[in-house]
């Protein structure tokens, strides 16, 4: 069954294959770990979203279309719902993300042949990395804490045109860096 | 479209692919996406950043009791937690057994009762035959012949103990939902119920007692009514006979 791709195994998941569900468990655990904990900060908390991402992942598994995109985008997106939800429910502060952690930070893009969507997904960290703080602190604010440009410039203390600037200016970068890949 | 519009649409699309523009500002972006095409290309772009934004960052394996607790809440897991019975080809043997075993014993308790209650029905039917042939060999009772078609017989009274009995011949069988019904005839014509009775099956006569509870002087006749099962208040049916004290 190793040889199933995510896809294939949706399709056995969804029929109540415990043991495909698990494989996939074992595929992608850790990139969903590493987004709750990102969004929450906490390993307890993270963990809990994980498990409950992946416990809606069982549950919501008719409802999976490939063609829509792929199975780890759906789960990913399931999990940050999942985790900005707790965050909310916790009251808790934003928290950035220390950049400094050396967990959080790749060393090496792999080679692009190889390994094309793992390069692509290391270039895209390393252009948020390189943005100025300022830039990189609204993208993680909106999009691994979830809060609005309104909320952004109450947590920052800044007028909101400045967050509306500073997310579109951190966007474009962005979409110019990954583009030039 | 006002090119100034069209600007600050598009101003507000990288906000609105993080999902960080403000709930009010939506649904004008919204609809103003069904209608621009460089708008919706546009936005296609900023939405791969964030996709990618998922992605982006280093794996983290969560712990491994994680994965075992995943597995505790599957329902293989939660069936395994369920007591259940294992019903093997013995066990089977041995229930349907014990049920037949009880259902034997059931039939004859129910035998048993049905054999107790026709043995107290006899009972009584020679405690009450005995009670109208003692009455008969008593010299005070009075003997009042039952004048009726198809249907002969005695009342006999016992003035001094303030007992009767009806002797009937020839009683005819009613249906389970009917009953006979003896009534004590005051002077006013005022009927007072003298008990239910059904006719004796396995004889050709019927003995009824009558014990009245107020004195026999009170009435100046009895009478036998047909009534629904259960009896009545009052005679509503079909006269039997009736005998003048």
């Amino acid at each position: 069954m190793t040889d199933l791709n995510d896809s294939e195994l949706m399709t056995r998941v969804a029929r109540g294959d415990e043991h495909a569900f698990l494989m996939l468990y074992d595929r992608h655990a850790a990139r969903v770990h590493a987004l709750t904990l990102r969004i929450l900060s906490d390993p307890m908390l993270a963990e809990e979203a994980t498990q409950d991402a992946f416990l809606k992942l069982w549950s919501r598994a008719r409802l999976f279309m490939n063609e829509r995109g792929s199975l780890l985008l759906w789960l990913l997106t399931i999990a940050r719902r999942t985790a900005l939800d707790r965050l909310r429910l916790e009251g808790r502060r934003p928290v950035l993300s220390d950049s400094n952690d050396p967990d959080d930070m790749w060393q090496t893009i792999p080679d692009l042949d190889s390994m094309p969507e793992e390069a692509r997904w290391r270039s895209l960290h390393f252009a948020v990395q390189s943005l100025q703080p300022d830039h990189r602190q609204v993208i993680e604010l909106a999009y691994y804490q979830g809060l609005s440009q309104s909320e952004i410039a109450e947590v920052l203390g800044w007028p909101l045109g400045t967050v509306k600037t500073r997310l579109r200016a951190a966007m474009e970068q962005l979409r110019q860096k990954w583009n030039e890949e | 479209m006002a090119q100034d519009e069209h600007s600050h649409f598009r101003e507000q699309l990288s906000a609105y692919a993080l999902g960080a523009l403000d709930a009010e500002d939506v649904r004008a972006l919204e609809e103003h996406l069904q209608t621009c095409d460089s708008c919706r290309a546009e936005l296609s772009e900023y939405r791969a950043i964030s996709d990618g934004l998922l992605t982006a960052l280093p794996p983290r394996l969560p712990s491994a009791a994680l994965r075992k607790r995943l597995q505790s809440q599957l329902p293989s897991a939660q069936k395994k937690t369920q007591p259940r019975f294992n019903w093997s080809f013995g066990k089977l043997v041995l229930g349907g057994a014990l049920a037949l075993l009880l259902l034997m014993n059931l039939f004859s308790f129910l035998q048993m009762r049905q054999i107790q209650n026709q043995q107290a029905d006899l009972v009584q039917q020679i405690k009450t035959n005995q009670f109208a042939l003692s009455m008969l060999a008593y010299p005070g009772t009075q003997a009042i012949p039952i004048a009726a078609n198809n249907l002969s017989g005695s009342v006999l009274l016992d003035r001094e103990r303030n007992t009767a009995a009806l002797v009937m011949w020839h009683l005819p069988q009613l249906n389970q939902d009917q009953t006979y019904q003896a009534w004590l005839i005051e002077p006013d014509g005022h009927r007072v119920s003298a008990g239910t009775f059904r006719s004796q099956e396995d004889t050709s006569y019927t003995t009824q007692p009558v014990y009245p509870k107020q004195d026999l002087a009170n009435f100046v006749g009895i009478g036998v009514t047909v009534e629904p099962a259960g009896g009545s208040d009052q005679p509503t049916g079909q006269r039997v006979f009736k005998v003048d004290f």
